[in-house]
């Protein structure tokens, strides 16, 4: 465990706790920008640098994808957690992943990503659970796969750069899709704040409406 | 051809398809253009050896040969019903991108690829669906599907890294850790089928999903989970199979309600597409059996099965959207009597419930029956197999409602039988092909293409009409076509039982150190 890889797991910690807890949009994504792009760096050993690179680079169009879709957006509803029980909780799962080192947990890769993806998906969990607005969602399902994959690199060592890339292209394209439920939800509601069910409590749906074609 | 080569196909065609959508002719004519292109590509990727990426592979093999022509198909055949009722503007884009990600989620070496692949595709192919026209009811279904899809991703990912790190060399193999494992894989297949209690998504996108776009989301996308997971676990999980019997014991447990519920409530739905949905849901039941099995021979009949699966269900969407589209409404209580208006979609929902059920010898029978075998004994088999009949009986009920007395929405509705538009004004047609050829080789020469010219345009002004005239015997004609294509999935043409056999890239495992 070096300082460096530390470094990176709590830039990568830091970087999904803002992503999920800042009350501006724009910062959120800057937030995920940050998590993504040091993410690929918290490997040991490092993979490949074209492999490197495509991961950084998913990461930080990943979170360009969410920053447009911010800046067009009136300021969506806060956050679940506000950016200080954000920040705690990133550290009590980054605290709780470097313990689990100390249990001689079977596992192929650093500590320190362990810890950063225990972090990320301690913070993800709430916005998803208990969603209220579809950009913070959206946010938090893409801090919920990076930090999965933090944790899958823990466990199973370096991904061989295929996996590197699939990771990367599934992240571009969970946040292209975000983006998207964030701007049809403008379309169609006038915010992001999620829309009551229309269909909730029917025993049965109807496929006639127009809205529905 | 290559799987890469596919998949570049089918996403520039999805692409371009989306692009041009809000047009209606241009959008039909890209949108058709592109899926037969992309099939065409599916029939010829060669089973060679993988292509070495990166430390990883990626390859084909008859069996993704088999899904991703079965998939497109069956989908253009779905698209052309669709077409010929509404408009769905998406509908080709979603086909065509689902393909695209199957066709790489399969093909790619090792599951956690695989996986990160699926939860792509089933994410990209939900946004073309819901995404636009925006609706607050489609705004929750792809909020449902995107949340869905990504937890679904992430926990197979870690579920599938944990292993390695249990069974790695010179580790301590952990029977708990396997446990966990199995327990996550459970869940992803639950969620991603619908399984009860994790049945409403597939209802919900029933309702707000277009229509010819479900094949690709209710059926084909999941059964490509399904493939990936079940394709790796007897390989990953096998060895602890023996020490895993209260994990196998609940999953078996959760198989069996879940066939009888998803059964019962398939038996009690009014709408159409909710008694499919139902089947998709009852049907999630033998896809956890599979998995429960941990056995390579389960494997390999539950992959013959997901192939009739996908290609029965995709024939009673298609008939579904025949259906609402004949009588303009797809509540089976406003439709009673509807066998005497509509006999061709009679028989092609017998030709369904045929390659659904099948019989002794058939794969459709067989492999359900291995399944079924490998993972249940005793009362339990029992049940299951009482249950694995409940698509069978959702349509005997469909059947069952189709021979009562017409009701008024049945007795208004228009025929199967084809009709002539009347005749057209004989002055069009007869003044460029009537009178003597003139004389001199050119002259005739051009004189023979005006005639041409002018056939062929007056033959389409009297198709359009025709076409107009005769929407319903097409549709049933489209519809009869995927019943057809079912029942032959369902005897296992095609060598699908062969293609079976192989365990497929998943289930290698993934090649670790950068």
């Amino acid at each position: 465990m070096t300082p460096l890889l530390i470094a990176a797991g709590v830039l990568a910690a830091i970087g999904a706790a803002v992503a999920t807890g800042a009350r501006d949009a724009r910062i959120a994504a800057l937030g995920l920008a940050g998590m993504l792009a040091i993410t690929p760096f918290v490997a040991d050993p490092l993979p490949q640098p074209l492999s490197l690179a495509f991961g950084a680079a998913a990461g930080i169009l990943a979170a360009f994808f969410m920053f447009s879709a911010a800046r067009r957006l009136a300021e969506p509803l806060g956050p679940p957690l506000g950016p200080l029980a954000a920040i705690a909780t990133a550290a009590a799962g980054f605290a709780v992943g470097l313990g689990a080192t100390a249990l001689s947990l079977p596992r192929g890769g650093p500590e320190a990503a362990l810890a950063a993806g225990l972090a990320a998906v301690a913070v993800a969990v709430g916005p998803i659970a208990v969603t209220r607005d579809v950009f913070r969602l959206g946010t938090a399902l893409i801090v919920l796969v990076g930090g999965a994959s933090l944790v899958a690199e823990a466990l199973a060592g370096t991904p061989d750069p295929l996996t590197g890339i699939a990771a990367g292209v599934a992240l571009v394209v969970l946040a292209a899709a975000a983006g998207a439920l964030a701007a049809g939800s403008v379309t169609a509601t006038g915010g992001t704040a999620i829309p009551d069910d229309p269909l909730a409590g029917r025993a049965t749906g109807s496929r006639s409406g127009a809205e529905l074609r | 051809m290559s799987v890469l080569a596919f998949a570049a196909i089918a996403l520039a065609g999805a692409v371009v398809a989306t692009l041009v959508r809000g047009r209606r002719h241009a959008g039909t004519l890209v949108g058709f253009a592109a899926v037969i292109v992309a099939l065409g590509s599916a029939t010829v990727i060669r089973a060679d050896d993988p292509l070495q990426l990166g430390g990883g592979a990626l390859g084909g093999d008859a069996y993704l040969r088999l899904v991703l022509s079965l998939c497109l198909g069956g989908g253009l055949l779905v698209l052309i019903v669709a077409r010929l009722a509404t408009w769905p503007p998406s509908a080709p884009g979603v086909l065509l991108g689902g393909a695209a990600g199957i066709g790489l989620a399969l093909g790619l070496a090792g599951a956690p690829a695989a996986l990160l692949a699926a939860g792509a595709a089933t994410g990209a192919a939900a946004t073309l669906a819901l995404a636009s026209p925006a609706a607050p009811s489609r705004v929750r279904a792809l909020m449902r599907e995107l949340r869905g899809a990504a937890t679904s991703t992430v926990i197979g990912v870690i579920a599938a890294a944990i292993v390695p790190a249990t069974s790695g060399v010179g580790r301590v193999a952990e029977p708990a850790a396997a446990s966990l494992v199995l327990v996550g894989m459970a869940l992803v297949m639950a969620h991603r089928f619908g399984a009860i209690p994790l049945h409403a998504r597939v209802s919900r996108l029933a309702d707000v999903a277009p229509s010819a776009a479900l094949p690709v989301l209710g059926a084909w996308l999941p059964a490509a989970w399904g493939l990936i997971i079940i394709g790796w676990a007897p390989s990953a999980l096998g060895p602890y199979a023996s020490g895993l019997g209260a994990e196998r014991g609940l999953i078996v447990a959760l198989a069996l309600l879940t066939l009888l519920f998803g059964t019962l409530a398939a038996l009690v739905q009014d709408e159409v597409e909710h008694v499919v949905a139902y089947t998709i849901v009852a049907d999630a039941g033998l896809a956890l059996l599979a998995l429960a099995a941990l056995d390579p021979a389960a494997r390999d009949a539950a992959r013959g099965w997901l192939l009739v699966f996908a290609a029965t269900r995709t024939a009673l969407i298609g008939w579904t959207i025949a259906f609402r589209a004949a009588f303009d409404t797809g509540r089976l209580r406003d439709t009673g009597g509807w066998l005497r208006r509509a006999p061709a979609l009679g028989v092609a929902l017998a030709g369904i419930l045929v390659a659904a059920v099948g019989w002794p010898g058939l794969l459709a029978w067989d492999s359900r029956l291995a399944v079924l075998q490998s993972a249940t004994a005793g009362p339990a088999l029992l049940l299951g197999y009482a249950g694995s009949l409940g698509t069978g009986l959702a349509i005997c009920r469909m059947l069952g409602v189709g021979a009562g007395r017409p009701s008024a929405a049945v007795a208004g509705a228009p025929g199967e039988l084809p009709r002539l538009p009347a005749r057209s004004e004989p002055g069009i047609g007869s003044a460029g092909t009537g009178g003597s050829v003139p004389a001199g080789g050119l002259a005739t020469a051009r004189a023979i293409m005006g005639r041409i010219r002018v056939r062929i345009s007056v033959a389409g002004q009297d198709a359009r009409p025709a076409l107009e005239l005769n929407r319903v015997p097409l549709r049933a004609f489209a519809v009869l076509m995927l019943a057809g294509l079912a029942c032959l999935v369902a005897v296992g043409a095609f060598g699908i039982e062969a293609a079976a056999r192989l365990p497929g890239l998943a289930a290698l495992p993934p090649v670790a150190g950068g």
